[in-house]
């Protein structure tokens, strides 16, 4: 290439997102939060897998976690997941649209029948994961 | 209200084969129902496992089953634990997958986007799947009554 075409070429610019993109506005760092959400939830997930797995040794082997390091990694994983639940859940409103007789439902009552939806399905599961522990 | 025509309904058709009959792109409704289910069952049921079993229960606050052999293998050993077990803990993967994906591809990973990034994200998920259902099969026999 001459110099005149090297001159006349367009140089390229090519943009590139700063690494902390998400550092700079509340509303990306929530966003990032929310998508980091599913990292401890997939992580207690997996432990609950071996529990269940650990199970198979038989009694002689088998102790229910009862360390510190346990208890706080469930403290953090119950903060991230019920972030994951207060945002998921509150997207309900934007998403469901649903007609009762061909009138729209507010998106409000949708959020409440969401939010009431995970309060019972928390009750009748702690009840369970309680009660047959008798 | 008139439909835009320009604007393509969400309700399974996303575009047209060349003779111009309708695509239903039944992957992407599969793996959206997945996502939106994975997304539900992580919202709904999750926290309370965390609650009880991850923090009550080992601090002996409330009386739980996986803290006694007997009491969880007795829980173990019934069917419909057994599948909501395998909801609880392999559907979540699926909406796990696809946030993980976009999360790398937000922070600049553009392989995130390819082929084999997508094979081994969704994949993994049918792999936790099934080792979900192995794990489950094969711990504790299923009792019936």
């Amino acid at each position: 290439m001459t110099t005149e075409a090297q001159a006349a070429a367009p140089r390229e610019h090519p943009w590139r997102m700063p690494a902390n993109w998400w550092t700079r506005n509340r509303r990306y760092f929530l966003y990032v939060v929310r998508e980091f959400t599913v990292v401890p939830i997939a992580a207690w997930l997996l432990w609950m897998l071996l529990e269940i797995k650990r199970a198979d040794g038989g009694p002689a082997h088998y102790y229910p976690p009862s360390s510190t390091a346990f208890v706080v990694f469930s403290v953090i994983v119950l903060l991230f997941s019920l972030y994951h639940s207060f945002t998921f859940l509150s997207l309900a409103g934007v998403i469901i649209h649903v007609k009762v007789l061909d009138r729209p439902v507010p998106s409000r009552l949708i959020v409440l029948s969401q939010f009431a939806l995970w309060a019972v399905a928390s009750v009748v599961v702690g009840f369970v994961l309680i009660w047959f522990a008798r | 209200m008139s439909i835009r025509k320009d604007v393509l309904p969400i309700d399974g058709e996303v575009g047209r084969r060349p003779g111009g009959a309708r695509r239903v792109a039944y992957p992407h409704l599969i793996y959206w129902f997945l996502f939106a289910q994975g997304g539900v069952v992580a919202a709904l049921l999750v926290p309370v496992h965390v609650l009880i079993q991850g923090i009550l229960g080992p601090l002996g606050i409330v009386p739980v089953v996986d803290r006694h052999y007997d009491t969880w293998v007795a829980m173990l050993g019934n069917p419909i634990v057994k599948l909501y077990l395998l909801v609880l803990i392999a559907v979540p993967f699926f909406h796990i997958a696809h946030r993980v994906r976009y999360l790398l591809t937000d922070f600049g990973v553009k392989s995130a986007k390819s082929l084999p990034a997508q094979i081994i994200s969704y994949g993994g998920a049918v792999v936790i799947t099934l080792i979900t259902i192995w794990v489950l099969l094969t711990t504790v026999p299923i009792k019936l009554g």
